[in-house]
């Protein structure tokens, strides 16, 4: 495993990309809320989503598919993102810790791609966002 | 009574219903990939000569109706089920971009609960000389009662 690659042939089938441990606290939650979107109750605080009946306020989609985004970036700086899928399973709650893995899943040396399963688990390892991307490189 | 998706899909699949137009605000989209933990200063630093949004960016572009005004209601609980990105090219500070929507797919999925129905909005986005930059899709499911 390689913490960083630059181009297609640093890149094994199989290979595991380096953990992420995304910012899933309040403070970067109300920030991206402020700036971004996404300031509703049920993503910034904990009382009110849980009278929406989540078990504490919830990181918005938007942002957790930009973690996967990020969680790329770290990896193949040189990488052009080209296609990026992401379901969202179960909430990713905010204040939990989280972790993002990704493994290798095929890659296409005539088109210079390469395609990455990615997860985002929580602490129990249960699987709250699962994504695929199709990344480009030199 | 069950939803008739073929009938669904011949109603409205691939016709456009709506048509929004975004500035795009490079502190907006900096924010963005702060948030999201990208290090690279083409996406955090303003002052970076080839500054742009990261590709996933372009979720955060949202319309005035995830679907056509006369789509009938279905019968069960909406949730968001997921969002895709097709980039195609960067997204730059002070950009002018129109998106246009329509339903790209619907198609049904059947498990121990019974049958879900999924919606796929997609948002074609293109800057002002008319260069397709990237598509934008949502995927909406509904548990049906």
């Amino acid at each position: 495993m390689a913490d960083v690659v630059q181009s297609i042939s640093d890149i094994e089938f199989g290979e595991t990309l380096p953990a992420f441990d995304p910012d899933t606290s309040l403070d970067n939650i109300k920030r991206f809320g402020q700036h971004v979107g996404w300031g509703t109750g049920r993503f910034t605080s904990h009382e009110i989503a849980r009278k929406e009946g989540f078990p504490g306020a919830i990181v918005p989609g938007v942002l957790s598919q930009g973690f996967l985004g990020a969680m790329i970036h770290r990896w193949a700086p040189t990488a052009q993102i080209v296609v990026i899928d992401t379901v969202f399973r179960a909430p990713v709650l905010v204040d939990q810790p989280h972790q993002i893995t990704g493994v290798v899943t095929n890659i296409d040396e005539d088109e210079n791609t390469v395609e990455i399963d990615i997860t985002i688990v929580n602490e129990a390892n249960e699987t709250r966002v699962f994504g695929t991307a199709t990344i480009k490189l030199p | 009574m069950a939803t008739d998706i073929e009938d669904l899909r011949e109603r409205f699949l691939n016709i456009e219903f709506d048509e929004v137009e975004f500035e795009i605000d490079g502190k907006r989209f900096r924010e963005y990939a702060v948030a999201a933990g990208e290090t690279d200063p083409k996406f955090t630093d303003i002052s970076n000569p080839d500054f742009q949004a990261p590709p996933t960016f372009v979720s955060t572009l949202v319309g005035r109706r995830t679907f056509p005004s006369d789509f009938p209601a279905l019968n069960g609980v909406s949730m968001d089920a997921g969002k895709q990105v097709e980039w195609k090219a960067p997204v730059r500070d002070g950009m002018k971009l129109v998106g246009r929507s329509h339903l790209h797919d619907i198609y049904t999925k059947t498990g121990r609960s019974g049958r879900m129905v999924f919606l796929v909005t997609r948002m074609e986005l293109y800057d002002k000389e008319g260069t397709h930059v990237a598509n934008a899709d949502t995927r909406t499911v509904i548990r049906e009662r």
